[in-house]
């Protein structure tokens, strides 16, 4: 499956929190903010649709809590966390790459 | 006048089926709340907090978009979203009324009383193929988009009733021309006491095929419509509990209005 780069980094984003533990949508979304010092946040909702992909795929499962006002919880499967591992090898190599080049230039 | 809930153009804009529409405005909600909550932890006023948690969690335009992507059912997944389906039923359903109405004009034209009884039961063919299509249009709006509104279900189960209706009526029509067209003759000619047997048994049986036909297409209507029943009753459950839950959100969901600024006071 063909996914862009930004997309990638979002679902790798997601995996790594939830790799730290189970946690609710908004809990994600902060946990990102935070984690990366703010370079990289979820706006109008956009973390649904990765949330939502990522539990179609596998790679997490979701759990409603609650009677009254249902929560939904998600948390990290096995192929989750196999993604994430290879994912961050990969991202690393590509910026790597991409940081060898802009350093060379930068250098010339 | 209060503010619409946020989340109520997400359920309005969102066409994917309503059990995944609650279940996105059940999670998007919690989430907004206990954001807004940690916000005002964090020293955030509650309007100020409100805003920014509306702002990182609900689903704007195109996020709207990509959900419904996710959402729809696999044959909408795979079928190009440009309204194909709803143009092929309304081609559907005009060809075979445009062929159907010729057909009866030319039965009707024609000599002796056998052209109208072809021309009742060429408006049986008709009406189930209005029937079918509308079926069809019910089922793309079910199985392929996945989201079939109240006002449009209201508006093709009221459809679904005239048909029947209109085939029921057609047979009757029809049985009453057959019955006046053998025992008229027969009567007209000889007298009442004097029509033979096996005019009479004719006559029945003219009579029911063409009843039998009108009853058989609105049994098609019905059955057909029963088959997407089941989905509807879901989805019609599904509605009410969206319903309830924004009839239960609105003063909570309302910052700016004079009932929610006390209730954060």
């Amino acid at each position: 499956m063909q996914v862009t780069l930004s997309k990638r980094i979002n679902e790798l984003l997601v995996l790594a929190v939830l790799d730290q533990g189970p946690a609710h949508g908004y809990q994600i979304a902060l946990a990102v903010e935070e984690q990366t010092g703010g370079s990289f946040s979820f706006q109008h909702g956009t973390l649904y649709p990765i949330l939502h992909r990522l539990e179609a795929d596998g790679r997490l499962r979701a759990e409603w809590h609650g009677t009254g006002r249902r929560r939904k919880t998600y948390e990290i499967t096995g192929a989750g966390r196999a993604e994430l591992a290879a994912g961050a090898a990969e991202l690393e190599e590509q910026f790597r790459a991409l940081l060898g080049l802009l350093r060379g230039c930068h250098a010339a | 006048m209060p503010r619409e809930n946020p989340l109520a153009r997400v359920e309005r804009e969102l066409r994917v089926a309503p059990r995944h529409r609650l279940d996105l405005v059940n999670e998007v909600d919690a989430d907004v709340l206990a954001l807004q909550a940690e916000l005002e932890r964090r020293g955030y006023g509650p309007a100020e907090a409100r805003r920014a948690a509306v702002a990182r969690l609900v689903p704007g335009g195109r996020v709207i978009r990509q959900l419904e992507h996710r959402h729809r059912p696999l044959l909408g997944r795979r079928v190009p979203a440009s309204g194909w389906m709803d143009r092929a039923v309304a081609v559907g359903a005009g060809a075979a009324a445009a062929f159907a109405g010729v057909v009866a004009v030319v039965a009707t034209a024609s000599p002796g009383g056998a052209g109208m009884t072809a021309a009742i039961r060429w408006l049986l063919v008709f009406v189930a193929a209005l029937m079918a299509a509308n079926l069809g249009r019910a089922s793309a709006r079910l199985w392929v988009q996945g989201d079939l509104r109240q006002e449009e279900r209201q508006l093709l189960w009221a459809r679904q009733a005239g048909l029947i209706v209109a085939a029921v009526a057609g047979g009757a029509l029809g049985a009453a021309w057959e019955g006046y067209l053998v025992l008229g003759t027969s009567v007209g000619a000889s007298g009442p006491a004097l029509v033979p047997k096996s005019v009479a048994w004719e006559a029945i049986g003219s009579m029911a095929g063409v009843a039998a036909v009108g009853l058989a297409v609105a049994v098609f209507g019905l059955f057909g419509w029963l088959l997407v029943t089941p989905r509807l009753i879901t989805d019609e459950e599904c509605e009410r509990r969206i319903d309830a839950f924004f009839a239960r959100s609105r003063p909570r969901l309302t910052p700016d209005s004079p009932k929610a600024q006390s209730h954060a006071q």
